[in-house]
C-alpha cells in the first residue's frame, strides 16, 4: 500500500510539471509530423525507408521513452537533493516501496505515451498512406516493454548517482546515442563500419529493431533483438536498484 | 513511582572515519517533555537525532524510544516517531491537503481515516486558506507549518524538530512557537535550535552539546545556576568556550 501511495505522489509530481507534457507527449508527436513531412520531400530513388510511417512510428515510440528516462531521473535526483526523501527514510517506508514508487508511474507514463504516439501514427498513415496493422502495433507494445524497463533503469541509475543539475546532461547523452546509433533517425545498417559495430554492441539499436520488426509483422526476426534488449534492460535495472538502495543508505549516513 | 521515559540514550556514539561526531552520550528524556539540544554547528545535535530516528546507525551504544531499541526494533521506532527536518521537506507539486493525506497513508491509515486526520491538521494549524495551494507556492512560514503538521499527522509519541524556525521571520517564528507550545505534554519532543530565546521559551530541559559531548544538562534555571549567568545565551557561550 505504501508503494502505491508513493507511486501516486510521484505521478502527481511528474504530471504537474508542464515540461512533462511538452517533452513526453508533445515533442514525439511534433517530431512524428516533421519527419513525415521530411519523408515526403525525399525522392523515391533515394530508397530511404527510415522515415516511412511503419519505421517512424516504432522509432518515435522508443524516442519518447528517452524522455520518460529523463523525467524519472530528474524526479529521483530532485527528491534526493531535498530533505523530502530524508523524512521519508524516517517513516515506515521500505526500500522496495521507493523502487516501486519511482518505477510504476514511469511505466504508466511510458505506456500512455506509446498509445498516443501510435494513435497519431494511425492518423498520419491514414492521411499520407501507410500500412499499419492493428495487431502488429499491439504486439509491438509488448516488444517495447524491455525498452521501457531499460530506459526507466537508466533514469533510476542516473537519478541515484547524480544530482539534479548533472542528471539531465548525462541523460541527454543517452538520448543522443539512442537517436543516432540506436537507428531512430539514422540508417545504421546502411552506414556500416565502426558505427554499425558500436550500435550492435549497445542495447538501443536492438530495442528499436525489435519494435520495428513487430510493426512490420516480421515476427520470426523479433526474438533476437528482443532477447538482447531484455538482457540489457534486466542488468541495467538491477544495477539501478542496487545503486539506489546503496545511495539511500549513504544519503542518510 | 518510577518515571517513564520517552527516550533513553545509552552510550550513543557515532564516528565518521577518524572523526567522532557523537561521543558516548547518555541521557534520559521524560515522557511528554520538550527537550532542547543546543550547540554550535558540528556539535553533534543533528547526528544524534538522526541516530534516534534510525536514519544513521550508531557506531556504538543504543537508545530506546518509548522502550523500543533503535537497533533491534527500528520498524516500531519509525511507526511511533516522526520528524520535521530543518530544510524544506514537502512534496512541492502536491497541495497542502495532498501532502497531509500522503503522510497519513504511508503511516498506515486507510483513506477515510487519512482524510479525517488531514482535515484535523488543517484545522489545528489553520491551513484552510492554503489547503488547495501547491506546497511550492507557500511562503517559508507556511511551509514550516505544513512540515510540522505532516510530522504530527501520524500521532507520534516522539517528535523530532530539527531547527524548525531556521530562516523564518520573527512573526512566523512566534507563530510556530505557539504551535509547538500547544504540543507540550502530549508527546515527547526533541528540538534542536540555534536560537537561545527559542530554547528558553519552549524547553522543559536543555542539553548543551560541544564537540559531540553533552557539556551541560538540566532545566533552564539549573544551567544558569551551573554557569553563574543570568541568561541562557551567556550560559551557552561560557560552556561552549570552555
Amino acid at each position: 500500500m505504501r508503494s502505491i501511495e508513493f507511486s501516486k505522489r510521484t505521478t502527481r509530481e511528474i504530471l504537474r510539471d508542464p515540461l512533462s507534457y511538452i517533452f513526453c507527449l508533445g515533442f514525439p508527436i511534433i517530431m512524428l509530423i516533421i519527419m513525415t513531412v521530411v519523408d515526403r520531400s525525399i525522392p523515391k530513388e533515394a530508397q530511404m525507408n527510415i522515415f516511412k510511417i511503419h519505421a517512424l512510428a516504432p522509432g518515435m515510440a522508443v524516442f519518447g521513452l528517452t524522455f520518460v528516462m529523463l523525467f524519472t531521473c530528474i524526479q529521483l535526483s530532485k527528491d534526493r537533493t531535498t530533505a523530502f526523501l530524508t523524512r521519508l527514510y524516517a517513516s515506515p517506508m521500505r526500500s522496495v516501496d521507493f523502487i516501486i514508487g519511482y518505477t510504476l508511474p514511469s511505466v504508466v507514463l511510458a505506456l500512455i505515451q506509446v498509445m498516443i504516439t501510435y494513435i497519431c501514427s494511425f492518423i498520419i498513415a491514414a492521411i499520407v498512406g501507410g500500412d499499419l496493422k492493428l495487431f502488429n502495433m499491439l504486439f509491438s507494445v509488448v516488444c517495447l516493454l524491455p525498452s521501457v524497463l531499460l530506459y526507466i533503469g537508466f533514469g533510476l541509475l542516473f537519478g541515484a548517482l547524480l544530482n539534479d543539475k548533472a542528471a539531465p546532461g548525462v541523460c541527454s547523452i543517452v538520448i543522443t546515442l539512442s537517436c543516432m546509433i540506436g537507428g531512430i533517425w539514422m540508417d545504421v545498417d546502411g552506414m556500416g563500419g565502426g558505427i554499425k559495430s558500436l550500435s550492435h554492441c549497445l542495447p538501443f539499436y536492438h530495442g528499436v529493431q525489435a519494435v520495428r520488426m513487430a510493426v512490420s509483422g516480421d515476427m520470426r526476426r523479433v526474438t533476437k533483438p528482443l532477447i538482447i534488449t531484455l538482457l540489457y534492460a534486466t542488468v541495467i535495472y538491477i544495477l539501478a536498484v542496487v545503486l539506489m538502495r546503496g545511495k539511500m543508505k549513504k544519503d542518510v549516513r | 513511582m518510577s518515571e517513564r521515559y520517552g527516550i533513553e540514550i545509552k552510550n550513543l556514539r557515532k564516528e565518521f572515519g577518524s572523526k567522532v561526531a557523537v561521543n558516548d552520550i547518555s541521557l534520559n528524556i521524560k515522557e511528554g517533555q520538550l527537550f532542547s539540544m543546543l550547540g554550535v554547528n558540528g556539535a553533534g545535535k543533528t547526528t544524534t537525532i538522526k541516530m534516534l530516528m534510525g536514519l544513521s546507525k550508531p557506531t556504538a551504544g543504543d537508545a530506546l524510544i518509548m522502550g523500543n531499541s533503535i537497533l533491534t526494533d527500528l520498524p516500531k521506532v519509525k511507526q511511533i516517531s516522526n520528524f520535521s527536518p530543518q530544510e524544506t521537506s514537502v512534496a512541492p507539486n502536491l497541495t497542502v491537503r495532498e501532502n497531509l493525506d500522503f503522510f497519513a497513508r504511508i503511516y498506515g491509515y486507510d483513506k477515510k481515516k487519512a482524510d479525517e486526520l488531514a482535515e484535523d491538521m488543517i484545522e489545528k494549524f489553520t491551513l484552510q486558506e492554503v489547503e488547495k495551494s501547491k506546497a511550492k507556492t507557500l511562503s517559508g512560514g507556511w511551509q514550516r507549518r505544513l512540515s510540522i503538521a505532516m510530522a504530527l499527522i501520524s500521532s507520534p509519541k516522539v517528535l523530532f524538530l530539527d531547527e524548525p524556525t531556521l530562516g523564518l521571520d520573527v512573526l512566523a517564528r512566534r507563530e510556530l512557537w505557539r504551535v509547538i507550545e500547544k504540543l507540550k505534554g502530549k508527546m515527547t519532543i526533541v528540538l534542536t535550535t540555534h536560537y537561545m530565546e527559542e530554547a528558553e521559551h519552549l524547553s522543559d530541559e536543555i542539553a548543551i552539546m560541544v564537540g559531540g559531548e553533552i557539556k551541560a544538562l538540566g532545566t533552564l534555571e539549573e544551567i544558569k545556576k551551573l554557569t553563574g549567568k543570568d541568561n541562557l545565551e551567556d550560559a551557552f557561550i561560557s560552556i561552549a568556550e570552555e
